[in-house]
């Protein structure tokens, strides 16, 4: 080709600017002064006083907890609705879950506000999680189905025929088949709960601080460097985790034969 | 038979419909229901105790032109946003899926995804750092001797824009790897063979090959650009009004719940006219260039 290193450095270029922001903000993380953008010297403090902070391990609790919570309900709703609805009822439906990412998210978030306030419900946990779910459900149900109609139909015949019933078919021959599956859309929901903030902000009311609220509301009224720390411990762990989820992944389809 | 039995047979006979219903109640209830009352809010007159006593005056409040300047700033930025994606992720793209050795393919791509996955508010402040007074695009050059003031770049049209691109990125290289990975060899190859110059080859067989992803990736970017709050706020300190910082400042600060319900409804209209248009551009250029080859 005419410039075999054109496109090379192109890349090399682009994912520069993917990442250097990302390296900046980590630098300044040790960066002893607080209240300008310029380096002054070399310091730990800014980890000291996250570790010691009760108002962010508060938020990173909340965080958890509603992640979990709505993990768990769009799992269960999800593998439930695609193993007992039928599947031409399934293929029909499924138009009905990709709404909830086709719509802007801030809409989503209006309408769930509005509703909360129709019907006079305080925010809080509870109207949060019922949010993340429903976010979920729009990633869980589309990976579920496309993993269900790839299963072999025999499978779940030989087991009715060998006298499971509905119930025992589907909590010995479904949900392991679907097990990767069932991790994957978890995974995901659980690092789109954590990691959203539209609909946080319109549903959690102001008793319930998640960790991106907390982020916000830091950034917002001008921020200290402990959030820097605290973006650099994130990125730790949810590169840590990405790694685990990808070496899982990699044994798995190497196991295959 | 005995109640419980009786109740258990009913289980047995129905578990398809209860067990199925959860979902879509759980869809229709946190969604379209929602999304009514949406509607409903922006027609109903205020204060009023009579609850069918509707109007359209909250729309008409709306058709002057500061309205209608922030709403033509949100379809601009999110197209230009989308356009700029496109152009940047798919060299990244077609790199990536067809001319990486194989051994860096999957640690560029683990690379790729890294950044989607930390956190969104982080991912946008860490911005500030870089084109802040005293950030390191303005150090840098300082320092070098272009310029002797400080670039004035925070706050600006210029730095959403250009932090909303770097947001949306992987968004629109991913629709476009999957579509380009899937290409065939062989193709290619022919193409070649038949004495096209790998500039024919790309324009006439790449191209046409990758339109559903271009299509894919044009949305995934466009729609939520449209409705972008965080970027504007924390990148343009609130200075520079879109229809998401609008739709939040009514719902959140003035509370002004029916006038917000109308401007949301009315931009997501536009929204949905816009991502049509897109959609049906795509299909248009996807099928003339069918027609011009075959």
């Amino acid at each position: 080709m005419r410039n075999a290193y054109g496109l090379p450095l192109f890349v090399i270029f682009l994912y520069g600017v993917l990442y250097i922001p990302i390296f900046v903000l980590i630098v300044f993380s040790f960066n002893e002064n607080a209240l300008t953008h310029a380096w002054q010297g070399f310091t730990v403090d800014w980890y000291y006083d996250l570790f010691s902070s009760v108002e962010v391990w508060d938020a990173v609790k909340n965080s958890l907890m509603v992640a979990f919570s709505s993990v768990i309900l769009s799992l269960s709703l999800g593998s439930v609705f695609i193993f007992f609805c039928r599947k031409e009822l399934v293929k029909k439906l499924l138009i009905f879950f990709y709404g909830s990412l086709g719509i802007p998210e801030i809409v989503l978030a209006v309408g769930l506000l509005s509703l909360f306030s129709f019907c006079s419900i305080p925010l809080g946990a509870a109207t949060l999680i019922a949010g993340h779910t429903l976010l979920g459900l729009g990633y869980v149900i589309p990976i579920l189905y496309s993993r269900f109609s790839e299963l072999d139909v025999s499978l779940i015949e030989a087991s009715y025929d060998l006298g499971a019933t509905q119930r025992q078919t589907f909590f010995s021959i479904i949900l392991p088949l679907l097990a990767p599956a069932l991790v994957a859309s978890g995974m995901l929901v659980f690092i789109i709960s954590l990691d959203d903030f539209i609909i946080s902000f319109f549903c959690a009311g102001a008793s319930m601080q998640t960790l991106p609220l907390y982020i916000f509301a830091v950034i917002r009224t001008g921020a200290s460097p402990m959030i820097n720390a605290l973006s650099t411990v994130m990125l730790l762990v949810s590169s840590l985790l990405v790694l685990i989820f990808s070496f899982l992944h990699i044994k798995k389809t190497r196991m295959l034969p | 038979m005995n109640i419980k039995e009786k109740i258990k047979y009913y289980f047995v006979e129905n578990s398809a419909f209860i067990f199925s219903t959860p979902a879509i109640m759980w869809q229709m209830l946190f969604l379209y229901m929602p999304l009514l009352i949406v509607v409903y809010m922006s027609l109903k007159i205020n204060g009023s105790s009579c609850w069918y006593a509707v109007t359209l005056a909250h729309y008409k409040a709306l058709l002057a032109y500061d309205y209608l300047k922030i709403i033509t700033r949100s379809v601009c930025v999110a197209f230009g946003v989308a356009v700029l994606c496109l152009l940047c992720a798919y060299p990244v793209a077609y790199y990536l899926a067809l001319r990486v050795p194989r051994r860096w393919k999957n640690f560029l791509l683990f690379l790729l995804t890294l950044p989607f996955w930390t956190n969104f508010l982080i991912q946008v402040y860490s911005w500030v750092f870089v084109l802040d007074h005293n950030g390191l695009i303005n150090t840098l050059l300082l320092k070098i001797g272009l310029i002797k003031e400080p670039f004035h770049m925070v706050n600006t049209t210029w730095a959403i824009f250009l932090v909303m691109v770097h947001y949306y990125l992987p968004f629109m290289i991913m629709p476009l790897y999957s579509v380009l990975e899937k290409i065939q060899h062989d193709l290619l190859e022919a193409s070649m063979d038949l004495g096209a110059t790998h500039w024919q080859t790309f324009k006439n067989v790449t191209v046409p090959l990758s339109l559903s992803g271009i299509r894919t990736g044009l949305l995934l970017v466009f729609v939520p650009a449209f409705g972008e709050f965080v970027v504007p706020s924390i990148i343009g300190g609130g200075k520079h009004m879109f229809v998401g910082s609008l739709v939040t400042h009514y719902f959140l600060v003035a509370r002004d719940e029916q006038l917000g319900a109308a401007f949301t409804i009315m931009s997501g209209c536009i929204l949905i006219i816009c991502a049509l248009a897109l959609n049906w551009v795509c299909t248009v250029v996807f099928q003339r260039r069918v027609r011009e080859h075959s």
